[in-house]
């Protein structure tokens, strides 16, 4: 019988204690595995938010889009940079807040985006709008809007339908008299937040809702490269010098290196810490094992099993643990994943379409190569008590105890 | 009612080289740094600067320094450093009117109340509401909102917990097991001289009770000593005054309330099935 099954019959012969041991890395297991989700979680995620509409660079007047300060003259700016032979096509979106008067209730209070796209490239015209139409249609004219599902669902509205927004472009002193829009689409906007609603159309129609008074600023030009965006966006830097260009990739180093920061902290921290709890718990687990085994090893070695093999017998039983343990912890460590994402999208200002828990082929690998580090350190010193066992002495205390 | 004197302008700090304003020169208006800017940009108290709308220049304007404070530590902006400057709030408005609005006219953020009593707080805020319509007053604790990124990383830090106890639980359990089938000859030798099963028990217990209060008073320690170093690292990483980990009084005595129990039980629940067995049973070899 090689090592590994004579483990397996050690560790069926005291179920209680296998299975218990079993569970304790499975639980362990999960907690490491999900620490190892969130430590590039957020950073895959907001890579895959970045590159889902297709737009490759961003253009904004701050270092990180999203600052509040706008790009000034942002339609010439978006021409120039549509003239640029590396550009595909530049999406202008201008932000204003809005008010959605209902026939009951209090009014929503909403963002209006508004988008106007500029390309001479032949197909700059297949790109669209930064949302997701989820039914009827993406908005064209400058009396039509799409809605995000909340706003469709608190007002009861349907493509077809026509609200009744005010919308205040310049200052929040403004008092716009309502503009009638119509609703041809229910849409989902990659980053709008869990405590927000959204709505968006062209450039037009913000104009519309804010009764022309939308100025020449815009919050972000979206650019589309033909294949080569860190040049193109090193050509817009340097056809508007006053303006950040920055790829998707470049976006989401900024972010790593000051939003994201924390919960790779915590991640390298946790992750630490479960993986020394593991370490232990295992290793006290197989040395008491072993202690209550002295004399049946010693037993073993008197019977000619070589000293190499009972080492191996006890490292197989700590691999067993914790490789069936390990194999446990994958559900339970995405099941736990979800609840623990759930838990930490209640933050207020993290889009609904961010997650903190990716999966990753990466995270499978560390996974497996920490739990096979534990399982070998785990079990060095139960293996050290049995390569010293001194066989006569032990098996005379044996019968003598 | 207290305005908000000073406001926030996170301006462009155009390139001057500091310098002490002379006696004869009218004296620029006062401004403080955050000591994060102070520090970046070499500024001490005195120094002249230059603030301006953008990085053209549009509106700059000369401010001295009168002092370099510490921001208030703010969890959601962990991690990116505070460069910010305050200014009275007329030089901010002076600075940032459009040129169509006229002075008086422009409009501010927020305005923070402080009241006489407190406690008015939700009667303040119901008047306000009544009488200023396009105005929402909200009472402090109601404006901080509920699903602050404190109270989600709470929830986030309390689930990590429950899972670490359940996992601990579960190893105790194992570890007690193996540890009370170890003394089975001394139970069944205990039985075999008339000891009830009761009188056992209550002695295992006891002994759980004081290896788990051990246990627990060196976790209680070991998590102080940890406590510096964890604060010592995350506030050097990002360079802020935030405290990440604080061990009250309230939260050792939660541990102290989960751990031993846990402990004990663990180990009356592990002896449990060895002292149904017969004493003669337990004793023999």
């Amino acid at each position: 019988m090689n090592a590994i099954g004579f483990a397996w019959r050690s560790l069926v012969r005291q179920p209680a204690r296998a299975v218990l041991g079993v569970l304790g890395v499975a639980a362990v297991g999960a907690l490491l595995f999900d620490m190892l989700l969130l430590s590039r979680g957020l950073i895959v995620s907001m890579q895959d938010l970045l590159d889902r509409g297709g737009w490759d660079i961003r253009v904004s007047a701050a270092e990180l889009p999203g600052s509040g300060l706008r790009v000034p003259n942002a339609l010439d700016a978006a021409d120039s940079i549509s003239r640029l032979p590396s550009v595909q096509a530049a999406l202008v979106i201008r932000s204003a807040l809005a008010r959605i008067d209902r026939a009951s209730g209090r009014p929503i209070r909403a963002s209006f985006q508004g988008v106007a796209t500029r390309s001479t490239h032949p197909s700059g015209s297949r790109l669209r709008a930064p949302w997701t139409i989820l039914r009827g249609r993406d908005a064209a004219g400058p009396d039509e809007v799409v809605v995000d599902e909340r706003i469709a669902a608190e007002s009861q509205l349907e493509p077809g339908s026509e609200i009744t927004m005010r919308a205040t472009c310049v200052t929040d002193l403004e008092a716009l008299p309502a503009t009638r829009l119509k609703v041809v689409g229910v849409a989902e906007f990659p980053f709008q937040t869990t405590n927000e609603h959204t709505t968006g159309g062209t450039l037009d129609a913000l104009k519309t809702a804010c009764g022309g008074n939308v100025g020449h600023d815009a919050d972000l030009i979206l650019v589309t490269s033909t294949g080569d965006p860190d040049g193109t966006a090193g050509a817009i830097r340097g056809l508007l010098p006053e303006v950040t260009a920055a790829t998707n990739r470049e976006v989401v180093g900024r972010l790593q290196q000051t939003g994201f920061t924390y919960f790779r902290q915590i991640s390298s921290v946790l992750t630490t810490v479960t993986v020394s709890f593991a370490v232990l718990l295992i290793t006290v687990l197989l040395t008491v094992s072993v202690n209550q085994r002295l004399g049946e090893i010693a037993a073993l070695r008197a019977l000619g099993f070589s000293r190499i093999r009972v080492v191996k017998d006890v490292l197989a039983e700590s691999a067993l643990i914790v490789g069936i343990g390990g194999v446990l912890s994958l559900p339970l460590g995405l099941l736990l994943a979800s609840g623990l994402d759930r838990i930490l999208k209640g933050m207020p200002g993290i889009p609904v379409a961010l997650h903190f828990f990716v999966f990753e082929r990466q995270a499978l690998y560390v996974h497996a190569a920490l739990l096979t580090a534990t399982a070998i350190i785990a079990a060095l010193y139960p293996m050290r008590i049995v390569s010293k066992l001194p066989i006569a002495a032990t098996l005379r205390n044996e019968v003598i105890g | 009612m207290r305005l908000g004197v000073i406001a926030w302008l996170m301006a462009i700090l155009l390139p001057w080289p500091p310098a002490t304003a002379s006696a004869q020169d009218a004296t620029p208006p006062d401004v403080l740094v955050s000591r994060h800017l102070a520090e970046a940009e070499d500024l001490r108290v005195g120094s002249v600067i230059r603030l301006a709308l953008d990085a053209t220049g549009t509106k700059a304007r000369e401010f001295r320094v009168a002092g370099i404070y510490e921001p208030t530590p703010d969890p959601s902006r962990l991690g990116q450093v505070p460069r910010s400057v305050r200014l009275h709030l007329p030089d901010l408005l002076d600075m940032t009117r459009p040129l169509d609005v006229p002075a008086g006219a422009e409009y501010v953020a927020s305005v923070n109340v402080a009241l006489v009593d407190p406690a008015d707080a939700e009667q303040f805020a119901r008047d306000v509401n009544a009488r200023l319509p396009g105005v929402l007053a909200q009472p402090s604790g109601e404006a901080a909102g509920s699903a602050g990124p404190f109270r989600v990383l709470e929830r986030f830090h309390l689930a990590i917990a429950v899972v670490t106890i359940v996992a601990a639980t579960v190893f105790l359990l194992a570890l007690t097991i193996m540890l009370v089938d170890e003394r089975r000859e001394t139970v069944g030798v205990l039985r075999l001289i008339g000891l009830p099963v009761r009188r056992i028990l209550v002695q295992i217990l006891l002994e759980g009770v004081l290896v788990a209060s051990v246990g627990a008073a060196f976790g209680l320690v070991l998590a102080l000593l940890s406590e510096q170093l964890i604060n010592l690292f995350f506030q050097w990483r990002y360079d802020t005054a935030l405290v990440f980990v604080r061990i009250t009084r309230d939260v050792a005595l939660t541990c102290v309330a989960i751990a031993v129990p846990l402990g004990a039980s663990a180990t009356v629940v592990a002896s449990w099935a060895l002292l149904r067995r017969g004493g003669l049973r337990l004793a023999r070899r």
